[in-house]
């Protein structure tokens, strides 16, 4: 699993205490499985963009990472957004475990 | 259908045949009004523009509903490059009117609207969103004006919606329908409404529980039956009936507010985006006034930027320009207008992808632009005063000028530098006055306090998203807060100072 950080310029949720506690190393978790972990609602981790759409490319560079339907799920946490959903500070990790595992 | 032309839009216009009362009488021939022509030449312009090559890219938009080319007003952004080409074309319009030019509340509003009603169908299971997209394809294929009108009588501010002893100051459902719903209220401060071809209702504040039948949004079209509208007073706007290019101070264009009635208004669930559902109301005016206050980014700026041409003119005829304060007092108007561009970009660019696919400015940053935008426009109103002198509110008016006996008078009195004509110099200074005190002062002085929301609110919403848990713990780790000190390291102040 990858996590592509934003640049944190203005974090508003605690991003290295979020990526600590995903589950990097469990099997349920499909291989190439990306989280775009911005740390306000301004998403630089995703390009921009709340969610990655289907096919496409998000993030910076080579840090980005495409959404596919069968390919690996993308997740993107942008403040207290967890794909455009409001989420509260402590639920972040639970709920990205879960989309992840979906 | 193509674009329209700026006849099309005023023959459209007359067409509607809305009911407006001015005056204490019902107006007819409103496109021909003296007092509302000038408001509706300001979206002409809005039509002219965007059939000239030279401002295409600012006035014209790809639709991502159709492929087609549509007026930028009728567009959902599709990317941070929109949101600031939107400013920018903002501005471009306040340069060429000078004023309000009415159209973007509208736009506005189809923007907030569009991810509101996603979600609100990702949550609810409702088909709103796709009702939406088919109302704004319609607006992008007629070429319409829309009106966003979001803000409510309200009555006592003290109290919510629900427990106002006159129900009546929020728009609310009356009545629910197999085929639609019945709607009664009235919005206050509508700008360009009776300039519109179709109303956008939003509620006007987050509703709580208790205010589910004044958590609505819809559509209607601007004549529908038992809509009304009650034209706003401006200052100084009876200097309109006096046939006198001169003393309005902006002849062509000009702003419009009017309180609009709904009386037992009939709305199909076609047009229905949002009824009863009380926790999406909150988003919607927080969006909207998101959007709203990134366009005063634009439109403002380009209105600061008649104000300040006409307040180094003023110097140039008076021969006072080459004095150092007046060029320091230009240079001050100049960074305060540009300032406010600067905030009207800066959240543009910073816009984010919503899920529902458009582009949102960033909530933060269009908040602090607008919260600029309650003081800077004061203070260029006033450095341009400052400049124009006490002759822009002590002129004697255009029919003294045009006098026989009084005329030459007036003429050999008012003379600034002798290469100025003063007709000239009298035209610009009441273009001043106009701006800072009369009609266009509506536009540009109090619509940039109240419009898209009072100062309190953005401080509201500043306030919400200032991050302040973040600063504190940068201040702690600069300072060292917590820190076990170590008595010992402190040195005598003859060692320091060594
Ligand atoms: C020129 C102009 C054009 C406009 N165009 C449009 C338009 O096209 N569409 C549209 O929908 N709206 C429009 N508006 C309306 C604008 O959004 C409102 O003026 C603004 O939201 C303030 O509301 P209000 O005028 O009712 O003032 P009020 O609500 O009466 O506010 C007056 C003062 O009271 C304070 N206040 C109000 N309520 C409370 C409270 N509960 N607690 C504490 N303090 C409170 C405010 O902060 C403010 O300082 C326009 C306004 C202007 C002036």
């Amino acid at each position: 699993m990858k996590v592509v950080y934003c640049g944190g310029c203005n974090p508003q949720i605690d991003r290295e205490a979020l990526a600590a506690g995903l589950p990097v190393d469990d099997p349920a978790v499909p291989e190439g499985s990306t989280v775009h972990l911005s740390g306000c609602p301004r998403a630089c981790a995703s390009g921009h963009r709340l969610v990655v759409e289907e096919g496409e490319q998000a993030g910076a560079g080579a840090g980005g990472a495409s959404a596919g339907q069968d390919g690996p799920p993308v997740v993107v946490v942008a403040g207290e957004l967890v794909d455009g959903v409001q989420t509260p500070s402590p639920e972040l990790a639970q709920t990205v475990t879960r989309k992840l595992k979906e | 259908m193509a674009l329209k032309t700026p006849e099309e839009f005023v023959r459209s216009l007359a067409d509607l045949h809305l009911q407006i009362y001015l005056f204490g009488e019902k107006i007819d021939d409103y496109v021909n009004h003296p007092l509302i022509r000038p408001s509706i030449n300001c979206i002409a312009t809005t039509y002219e523009l965007a059939a000239l090559p030279e401002y295409e890219d600012l006035m014209l938009a790809t639709s991502h509903l159709t492929g087609k080319k549509v007026n930028r007003f009728a567009h959902i952004h599709q990317s941070t490059e929109d949101l600031s080409k939107k400013v920018k074309m903002q501005r471009l319009l306040g340069q060429k009117t000078g004023s309000c030019f009415q159209r973007c509340v509208g736009m506005d509003a189809i923007n907030a609207l569009y991810s509101v009603t996603w979600e609100l169908d990702q949550a609810r299971g409702t088909d709103y969103h796709e009702r939406f997209k088919k109302y704004v394809q319609y607006l992008q294929d007629e070429d319409l004006v829309a009106d966003g009108a979001m803000t409510d009588p309200k009555g006592d501010r003290s109290l919510p919606p629900h427990k106002q002893p006159e129900p009546d100051v929020y728009v609310h459902v009356v009545e629910k329908r197999d085929d639609g719903i019945v709607v009664r209220g009235a919005k206050a401060h509508q700008t360009g409404a009776c300039n519109s071809h179709e109303i956008i209702v939003m509620p006007t504040v987050a509703m709580r529980e208790g205010d589910e039948d004044f958590a609505v949004s819809f559509s209607c079209p601007a004549n529908a039956e038992g809509v009304y509208y009650i034209y706003g007073r401006q200052s100084c706007d009876t200097r309109k009936f006096e046939d006198s290019d001169l003393d309005v101070g902006n002849v062509r264009y000009g702003g419009q507010e009017a309180l609009m009635v709904f009386d037992d208004v009939f709305v199909p669930w076609e047009r229905v985006y949002m009824c009863g559902e009380i926790e999406f109301s909150g988003a919607l005016v927080e969006r909207f006034a998101g959007f709203h206050r990134q366009s005063y980014g634009g439109c403002k700026v380009g209105v600061g930027d008649v104000l300040i041409g006409a307040a180094a003119l003023a110097a140039e005829y008076n021969g006072a320009a080459r004095a150092s304060h007046i060029k320091d007092k230009l240079i001050e108007m100049t960074h305060l207008n540009e300032t406010l561009f600067s905030c009207g970009l800066a959240c543009s660019y910073e816009g984010v992808r919503m899920p529902a696919g458009n582009y949102q400015i960033d909530l933060l940053l269009a908040n602090v632009c607008k919260q600029n935008v309650t003081r800077f426009p004061y203070e260029i109103a006033r450095l341009a005063e400052d400049i124009a002198g006490g002759l822009m509110v002590t002129m004697p008016s255009a029919q003294d000028l045009a006098d026989e006996k009084i005329g030459p008078i007036v003429e050999k009195f008012l003379v600034g530098t002798c290469d100025a004509p003063t007709i000239d110099r009298m035209r610009v200074l009441r273009l001043i006055e106009n701006l800072t005190i009369g009609a266009g002062a509506v536009g540009y002085r109090t619509e940039s306090m109240h419009g898209a929301g009072s100062p309190q609110a953005q401080r509201i919403m500043i306030a919400r998203q200032s991050n302040l848990d973040h600063k504190k713990e940068l201040a702690k780790a600069i300072a060292q807060v917590g820190k076990p000190w170590d008595k010992a390291r402190v040195k005598e102040p003859t060692a320091v100072a060594r």
